[in-house]
């Protein structure tokens, strides 16, 4: 078992195309932290100065981290993280 | 039954609904923002169901590109160089005369948006931007209307209902809006029709629950579905409300409204194009432009805009003064270029 993150399609590339990372963590930040070893480049999609970019919502299952503990927001194995960008089409 | 009801009756034998709901629907004011992907499917939905007052307004004109998507619209629109609006009215009047259509040619920014939703029971977002977006939840939240939110790209859309003063606002759940290129545009990353078609209709379906009175089914989540990848997902967002420090529904800092954001003249998100809004007090004169124009480039018009077409940019403008210049994103190079050709 292990921590799973949905990248969502534009940050893919950053991720060799996979849809779905998983990691290992006891945090939201350690398995962000995570991702960035293992994709370098994902890092600075996400955050900027350490804080996750504004248009960015990161979800623990279905809730919004910033109600929770924010990055310090404990994970265990089996759950979903999903960073999600505002979607501004229509 | 009241035979102006019967065409409702499927409609009206559903429990929600109901003969009460219908003529709350026959009665009620909408105001949509954008008449695109999202927009069409809303404004068909809205107008077949009754709603009995519907303004609609969109800055834009049919391109064949559009078609894909947007259902109200066809060739001959294209052809025809129709404006979004304008199009859309025509077919709306076919599909249902007892409601009133108004259709709106104009770019919704501050100094206009409050006339346009003033008389609202319900704003729908079916715009492309979160520049009018933030500029809609603005408005909204000062003037206690509830809105609708609704976004695509790709295969994925998200929707989400804002009731000012029980609900997060847009700014609660996205604090800012992705920068160009950042997270992609209809442009960049394509669309599919099906996600545009299940966002909208879940909109219409929050309108109709929003306007028939039904406030204990509205969605107080935000939904997000990708139609390829078979996700559904219900975030649950009501614990924010209150919880962040939003500036807009906490502090009633309406940094759109107020003007503190937002530009006269905008790069068109991955289209090549940018519009400027030089808004003026008297309609323009095609005619007298098309005369001093055709011996400089290609023009057309008709009496909703003009197409101009010079040195590889294509200019369409609007009788406002407004002008979307295809060929550069280069907002300085687009002043230029309106200050040599429409002028000032």
């Amino acid at each position: 078992m292990a921590i799973r993150i949905h990248i969502p399609t534009p940050m893919r590339q950053h991720t060799d195309g996979n849809a779905v990372v998983e990691v290992s963590g006891e945090t939201i930040q350690a398995a962000l932290d995570a991702l960035g070893e293992k994709y370098p480049a994902i890092t600075q999609r996400v955050f900027d100065n350490g804080q996750v970019r504004r248009f960015i919502n990161i979800y623990l299952n279905d809730e919004d981290i910033r109600y929770l503990d924010n990055l310090e927001t404990a994970v265990k194995d089996g759950d979903e993280v999903s960073i999600i960008p505002a979607v501004a089409g229509g | 039954m009241d035979s102006a009801l019967e065409r409702y009756s499927r409609q009206m034998r559903f429990y929600g609904i109901g003969e009460a709901g219908q003529r709350k629907l026959i009665e009620s004011h909408v105001t949509l923002c954008g008449c695109g992907a999202l927009g069409t499917v809303l404004a068909n939905v809205l107008v077949r169901a009754g709603v009995g007052h519907l303004r609609l307004v969109d800055r834009d004109f049919i391109e064949t590109n559009n078609l894909q998507r947007q259902v109200l619209f066809d060739e001959h629109d294209v052809a025809e160089n129709l404006p979004k609006a304008e199009a859309a009215a025509r077919k709306l009047a076919a599909i249902n005369s007892s409601v009133h259509v108004e259709p709106i040619v104009t770019d919704i920014d501050r100094t206009n948006i409050v006339e346009l939703v003033k008389d609202a029971d319900v704003i729908l977002d079916g715009t492309d931007n979160f520049e009018v977006r933030y500029l809609i939840n603005d408005v909204a939240v000062k003037l206690g209307k509830p809105w609708v939110y609704g976004g695509c790209i790709g295969s994925h859309g998200q929707t989400m209902t804002i009731v000012p003063g029980e609900t997060p606002c847009l700014r609660c759940v996205f604090e800012a809006a992705p920068a160009p290129g950042e997270a992609g545009t209809c442009e960049t990353a394509g669309v599919l029709s099906p996600i545009v078609n299940i966002v909208a209709s879940y909109q219409a379906a929050e309108a109709f629950k929003i306007l028939v009175g039904a406030k204990q089914q509205i969605n107080r989540e935000l939904i997000y579905i990708d139609v390829w990848e078979n996700i559904l997902k219900r975030i649950k967002i009501a614990p924010l409300f209150g919880k962040v420090d939003c500036p807009c529904c906490r502090h009633k800092r309406f940094d759109w409204l107020d003007g503190e954001h937002g530009t006269q003249t905008t790069s068109l998100c991955g289209r090549n194009a940018v519009q400027v809004s030089h808004r003026r007090a008297e309609r323009l004169d095609f005619e007298a432009m098309a005369r001093h124009l055709q011996t400089l480039g290609d023009v057309q018009y008709n009496r909703f805009l003009l197409k101009f077409d010079v040195d590889g940019f294509n200019f369409t403008v609007f009788p406002d003064g407004r002008a979307i210049i295809k060929g550069t994103n280069d907002v300085e190079k687009a002043r230029t270029l309106y200050a040599k050709y429409i002028g000032y």
